[in-house]
């Protein structure tokens, strides 16, 4: 087990490993946030009665999700780096099974696999925390309008983050990354159903 | 069995890990007092290094094994030098 932990950590000293895995992170949370609107606004139009309700069909949502991202994530990078080591392979006429570069490999792959589950956990978890809130705190709607601000906000702080790796506004790409919850939250009240 | 002082080995290794990794690696195995390595050549996915190792007593199989447990492999054994004093090539009339 601490061993397992000491190859996650030293495959996320790795620049390509914390590049993938911050895309399928931002990636994923993303997808997540904006699906959380979804379930937030489509809840409130549709009647549910009460937030422990909404609350439980949010957590299923960051279940689906986030089983989604590390199980994709998962067969995607175990083909991807299949496919390189089988290069380096064909160049170096050996066999690389059981050498440093295939644990690498296998470090980098949990790492994005596990950075690409936690991306929609957190996308989705958050912004239904208002929801625990109804009825002592807040209503149904205010507990909706708090959980729409959560996800925008997440979605700021992802795009403030990739402007800061990038060297960018980041208040110009955090409201970018934003208006996107706030387009899913009008797409649900404006379209039927 | 004399001790290895100086052992001399034109490897191919991928890009990744880089050389550094190599010498390291290398240098950390019991016996090995120094390490040196130098690119040859480079291609698209691999590239041709020349090490040259020297310490009291160069384990020759642990060498192999942490080479090869980087991906890299060993082309040739260029030189080797045992024995109580480290003798360098002497040249020839046909040099």
């Amino acid at each position: 087990m601490l061993s397992r932990l000491k190859r996650l950590l030293r495959a996320l000293e790795r620049d390509d490993v914390r590049s993938i895995s911050r895309r399928y992170f931002i990636s994923n949370g993303f997808d997540g946030a904006l699906t959380s609107v979804g379930v937030a606004v489509g809840s409130y139009l549709s009647g549910v009665p009460d937030g422990l309700v909404v609350f439980k069909i949010g957590t299923g949502a960051a279940i689906g999700l986030g089983t989604s991202g590390v199980w994709s994530v998962w067969e995607i990078e175990r083909a991807e780096k299949r496919a390189e080591l089988k290069r380096i392979e064909r160049a170096m006429l050996t066999d690389l099974d059981e050498t440093q570069i295939e644990r690498q490999k296998a470090g980098a792959r949990q790492v994005n696999a596990l950075m690409s589950g936690i991306g929609p956990v957190i996308g989705v978890v958050l912004p239904m925390l208002p929801f625990l809130l109804e009825g002592t705190l807040l209503g149904l709607r205010d507990a909706t309008l708090v959980s729409i601000g959560v996800a925008v906000s997440i979605l700021f702080v992802f795009g403030a983050y990739l402007a800061d790796i990038s060297e960018q506004n980041w208040i110009v790409a955090g409201a970018r990354m934003g208006l996107a919850g706030i387009v899913v939250a009008l797409l649900n009240l404006v379209l039927p159903g | 069995m004399l001790n290895v002082r100086r052992l001399v080995l034109d490897l191919l290794k991928p890009h990744d890990p880089d050389v550094v990794t190599f010498a390291e690696s290398v240098a950390g195995c019991e016996g090995v007092a120094g390490v040196n390595v130098v690119l040859m050549e480079t291609d698209k996915e691999v590239q041709n290094v020349k090490m040259t190792i020297e310490g009291d007593s160069v384990p020759v199989d642990t060498v192999h094994d942490a080479v090869e447990d980087l991906g890299g492999t060993v082309h040739s054994i260029d030189e080797v030098v045992c024995g109580e004093v480290i003798v360098e090539e002497s040249k020839t009339p046909q040099d």
